[in-house]
């Protein structure tokens, strides 16, 4: 089973290091990348500072396993690579980074677009919002 | 025995992340009803999972000897 789950914030160097991993493929043409960015969101005058991930990592696993066979069925890929932090992730970092490579550019966008929906609905991740005075909520994604 | 998980807002409620429970012969809906009154859960909103699948909340399917049940309430990632 591929590593998905890192701890803390997914790093700039993490991500070139990924791409430059691909340029040995040579049947890769086209790469699409989503990298999703904790937002300073202002509640009721208090702001989000980080957020804290936790996730229910066996059921996840399995889940985030069987999301990766069916984009392979259902878009023309060629890898596929899907990473979301476990921990603290401060406003301005990346907590989720999902990489498509195929052929054509096409299935790239649509299959991008496809996990980022999968990993938000069907994957046990709970996020935590901590605000500036160490107040929090849980976050619910809309 | 039967594992039960609790996570999120609901670990915070339950005030615990696991506890055991003795295999009992009874169903899911039962075990459920007794675990939401003992920590007061009636309020959350959550789905379970039986072994790390989703099932309906009012299953009468009997829990079985190392089963684990997870009190999942709604996912947050991304």
């Amino acid at each position: 089973m591929k590593k998905v789950f890192l701890e803390g914030a997914i790093s700039p160097e993490f991500i070139s290091e990924s791409i430059a991993k691909h340029q040995s493929k040579h049947s890769i043409g086209a790469h699409n990348i989503f990298l999703g960015q904790v937002r300073a969101d202002e509640v009721e005058g208090k702001k989000v500072e980080s957020i804290d991930f936790t996730s229910y990592e066996e059921m996840a696993n399995e889940k985030l396993h069987e999301i990766r066979e069916a984009a392979f069925e259902k878009f023309d890929l060629t890898c596929l690579h899907i990473y979301h932090s476990l921990g603290n992730v401060k406003v301005g970092e990346i907590c989720i980074f999902v990489f498509v490579s195929s052929k054509r550019r096409k299935p790239v966008y649509e299959a991008t677009e496809w996990l980022v929906n999968q990993v938000k609905t069907e994957v046990p991740i709970f996020g935590k919002e901590i605000f500036e005075n160490e107040e929090s909520q849980w976050k619910v994604n809309s | 025995m039967i594992q039960v998980k609790y996570f999120g807002v609901i670990a915070e409620a339950a005030q615990r992340d696991s506890e055991n429970i003795a295999e009992n012969n009874m169903t899911l809906a039962q075990v459920l009803m007794e675990l939401s009154t003992r920590h007061s859960l009636g309020d959350y909103h959550f789905q379970v999972a039986i072994n790390r699948k989703i099932v309906s909340e009012d299953s009468d399917q009997v829990l079985s000897d190392g089963d684990e049940i997870a009190f999942l309430p709604p996912f947050s990632g991304g």
